[in-house]
């Protein structure tokens, strides 16, 4: 149990972190890059220790993780198109 | 015989049918919730008059408490996990418990969040600051999905509870519910940062 205890302290010190990024309001494209990264790192650490997956066999963990990876990788295709639409962009009234 | 050797095979990843069953599901919900927050990626980045709803005080720091309930919620479900498999029936029942009350407090901040929005005139179609209305509508639909998630998991997880003390559960059941259970808090740990503080005043 103690091991899981001191993964909870982590991912609460990480929330404190993002929170206190948010509020030294860094430029939008810096805040969503930080808060990404430390959203990950508390994915990473809930995966890895509170879902076991680190006691799983190593097959099963990767065909998990590349699952969605793939999924998010095939998501990324239209980005392209919001970033066109950004450099459009009217003042709004 | 030689007909019956498929279903004699073990399983491919050393894990249960229940479990790899559940990592299914989880994978694919994954993707749901994905494909939720590129769209508001999408229309964040897309809509020039994205207006941002939240204050540090009073939206914040409510998903800062509701951010510590889930995740403790995490903490107490694995609680009840070990209690199980170490054969302390009453322990993981409690913990079970205490799980589904921290779950039902998550939901409780929620909906109060929602309904003073609400009151403040955010609706799924409509935003009362004059921007896009498209901001309501991302909140809403990302937001009430993970409820929904909280919803069913705290029936769940009250369901297994019971059938486990009358012996018709074993403790397998509760790691199943365990990893759903792990799962809406990891979906949250991404809507907060993306939903909420990236839309701080």
């Amino acid at each position: 149990m103690k091991r899981y205890v001191i993964v909870w302290l982590c991912l609460l010190t990480i929330v404190a972190l993002e929170v206190a990024v948010t509020l030294s309001h860094p430029p939008a494209g810096w805040l969503l890059a930080g808060l990404l990264m430390l959203a990950f790192i508390e994915a990473a650490l809930g995966l890895l220790y509170f879902m076991h997956l680190k006691y799983e066999r190593r097959s099963f963990m990767w065909s998990v993780i590349l699952a969605v990876v793939i999924a998010i990788v095939l998501m990324d295709h239209f980005w392209l198109d919001a970033f066109r639409l950004l450099h459009q962009r009217i003042s709004a009234p | 015989m030689a007909e019956l050797t498929a279903v004699r095979e073990p399983s491919p990843f050393g894990v249960t049918s229940r479990k790899l069953g559940i990592w299914m599901f989880i994978v694919a919900d994954a993707a749901t919730f994905a494909a939720l927050l590129f769209a508001y990626g999408y229309e964040r980045v897309a809509n020039p008059d994205w207006t941002r709803p939240f204050s540090f005080w009073p939206s914040i720091t409510n998903g800062i408490v509701m951010t510590v309930v889930l995740l403790t919620s995490s903490l107490t479900i694995i609680a009840a996990v070990l209690a199980a498999q170490a054969g302390r029936k009453t322990s993981a029942l409690r913990w079970l418990g205490a799980t589904m009350l921290l779950g039902a407090l998550f939901a409780a901040l929620h909906l109060r969040e929602w309904i003073v929005m609400i009151g403040d005139g955010w609706r799924p179609f409509r935003n009362p600051l004059g921007g896009t209305p498209l901001v309501g509508a991302t909140f809403f639909s990302i937001t009430g999905l993970h409820l929904l998630h909280v919803v069913t998991g705290v029936v769940v997880i009250g369901v297994i509870a019971l059938g486990y003390r009358r012996g018709r559960f074993e403790p397998g059941h509760l790691e199943t519910v365990g990893l759903y259970w792990h799962f809406v808090d990891l979906v949250w740990m991404f809507v907060f940062p993306l939903v909420y503080l990236m839309n701080m005043r």
